[in-house]
């Protein structure tokens, strides 16, 4: 299959990407075998995601889902987050190649471990 | 609407308009089967016949010596499987950086109990002909070295090899899909005994291909059958197919020198234009013995697959490397043969120029791989890679 429009968008401009200054969460997620690696920093305010940054080094799917996520992942309650599915990267994607699947998963799995960071200082 | 630049010649190349124009008419005028022996049958056998005179010429070969295929992976299964499967047991030497087409087809070969030598390379991606010296045990079977490697464009020291190979009489085999019509071939000078070229790596059709067989050579066919291609490889011959291939090697023959020449300084422009506007890049392979077309690049903390999709975006079409499916990482088998980082390794994107490609393709294509190039290494995770 073809890549989207709208994954070839966050590909050539990624939304959200770059480091973070004293996050509130920081997070990452490598696929194994593959090399693909992915980290989320958040900042979160009165229980909410209020910016997230990601670093990546992958595929173009990969950088398109981590793209993604960060702009789904905005706004929404740390909890939410968590719950956050690789499904869901993909549905926004609009479809990835069965050989390309990982890349919601690199994402996801990575935003959830920043998640759970997050949750963690909080104590 | 977006530029079109096509750098993946080394994959498959257009088919040239001399080509297609004389193969026409062997689809819907002379159609008949060359093994008939009516006059439908006979002018079919003489495009076959002409093509295979023009093939030997240009391999300072005869006629007699060129076996039709359907492409250079059957060409090398049939040399390596001939020749080892003629003696039945043994010993056979090929090197880290062959093609799929020879390294797995040793592979199964071991699974029927041939034991095979794998040369390591330098880091050029060049096998040592003492190492082939060494590796010579007293049931060595077979050789088996590619002539240049599609990946990084090295050109191996056949002669070296093949006069080695002559000493201890063992038949050497020479995958040439890459050189075959790009650089002079003369068997004989070269000590070659089989040779694989194929047709769509130089303007001919895909689907045809060819095995150069030196006579006397002892090896068994491995497709069974009629009596075609003096019984060597059974099946109706691909007609329109073979005379397109050897008109495909007459233009390369009057064009080659030339476009090498062009090729040459084309690539030498490209790699100082994007050394001059890419930080940590590479061009991997050997600096002077090397295809005149590729420019195999190594961009650190890369990964390949965003480099060719961001071209692919701006009309470029580059091949990756390394390539990231199911899962399964494939840093190039060539360049971890080559030791080659990972970290460079990784990054690594083969342009092969061909005909077509201009200066002002060039110029374009550098333009295009700076900033993907840079905002890539822009969302790279420190220490990543």
């Amino acid at each position: 299959m073809r890549y989207s429009a709208t994954l070839l968008d966050h590909f050539l401009n990624p939304r959200n990407a770059g480091m973070m200054r004293d996050p509130d969460g920081t997070g990452e997620e490598e696929y194994e075998g593959c090399g693909d690696l992915t980290r989320f920093f958040v900042r979160v305010r009165d229980g909410r995601a209020v910016e997230i940054r990601f670093q990546t080094y992958g595929c173009g799917p990969t950088i398109a889902a981590a793209s993604m996520a960060s702009e789904l992942a905005r706004g929404r309650s740390v909890d939410d987050l968590c719950r956050l599915k690789a499904q869901d990267i993909e549905a926004a994607l609009e479809g990835l190649p069965e050989d390309r699947k990982h890349a919601a998963d690199v994402a996801a799995g990575a935003l959830r471990a920043a998640a759970l960071d997050a949750l963690g200082k909080r104590g | 609407m977006t530029r079109r630049v096509y750098l993946d010649h080394n994959a498959s190349t257009p088919v040239h308009p001399e080509v297609v124009a004389e193969m026409l008419p062997y689809f819907t005028e002379i159609y008949g089967n060359p093994s008939s022996i009516h006059a439908f049958g006979r002018d079919a056998r003489d495009g076959v016949d002409h093509a295979r005179e023009r093939i030997a010429r240009f391999l300072g070969a005869s006629p007699q010596e060129v076996v039709f295929t359907s492409g250079g992976t059957e060409s090398d299964n049939f040399a390596v499987k001939g020749l080892a499967w003629a003696r039945g047991r043994g010993h056979l030497i090929t090197s880290k950086v062959e093609h799929h087409a020879v390294l797995r087809t040793c592979q199964a070969l071991e699974g029927f109990g041939f034991a095979v030598t794998y040369l390591r390379v330098d880091g050029h991606g060049m096998v040592d002909p003492d190492e082939v010296r060494r590796a010579i045990r007293p049931d060595t079977v077979a050789i088996s070295i590619m002539h240049a490697n599609s990946e990084v464009g090295t050109i191996q020291p056949i002669g070296e090899i093949g006069r080695l190979a002559r000493e201890r009489k063992i038949p050497l085999h020479v995958d040439a899909v890459q050189t075959f019509g790009k650089i002079p071939i003369d068997v004989d000078a070269l000590g070659i005994d089989l040779l694989s070229f194929s047709g769509h790596k130089i303007y001919g059709p895909k689907g045809i291909a060819g095995l150069y067989v030196r006579k006397g050579t002892k090896m068994v066919s491995i497709q069974h059958g009629g009596e075609h291609e003096r019984r060597r490889r059974a099946g109706t011959e691909n007609v329109p197919g073979i005379v397109g291939l050897g008109k495909a090697v007459e233009v390369r023959a009057r064009d080659m020198r030339a476009e090498a020449e062009r090729l040459t300084a084309l690539r030498t422009r490209f790699w100082e234009g994007v050394r001059a506007r890419v930080p940590e890049v590479r061009l991997s392979g050997h600096p002077t013995e090397r295809l005149p077309g590729t420019a195999s690049f190594l961009f650190r903390h890369v990964e390949s697959e965003s480099i060719v999709l961001g071209l692919d975006l701006k009309g470029v079409g580059v091949s990756a490397g390394s390539a990231c499916t199911a899962g399964n990482v494939e840093p190039s088998h060539v360049l971890a043969a080559m030791g080659v980082p990972l970290d460079w390794a990784m990054g690594a994107v083969r342009c092969s120029l061909g005909r077509s490609t201009t200066a002002e393709d060039i110029d374009y294509v550098v333009d295009c791989v700076e900033p993907i190039v840079k905002k890539l290494r822009q969302v790279l995770p420190v220490g990543a890679a």
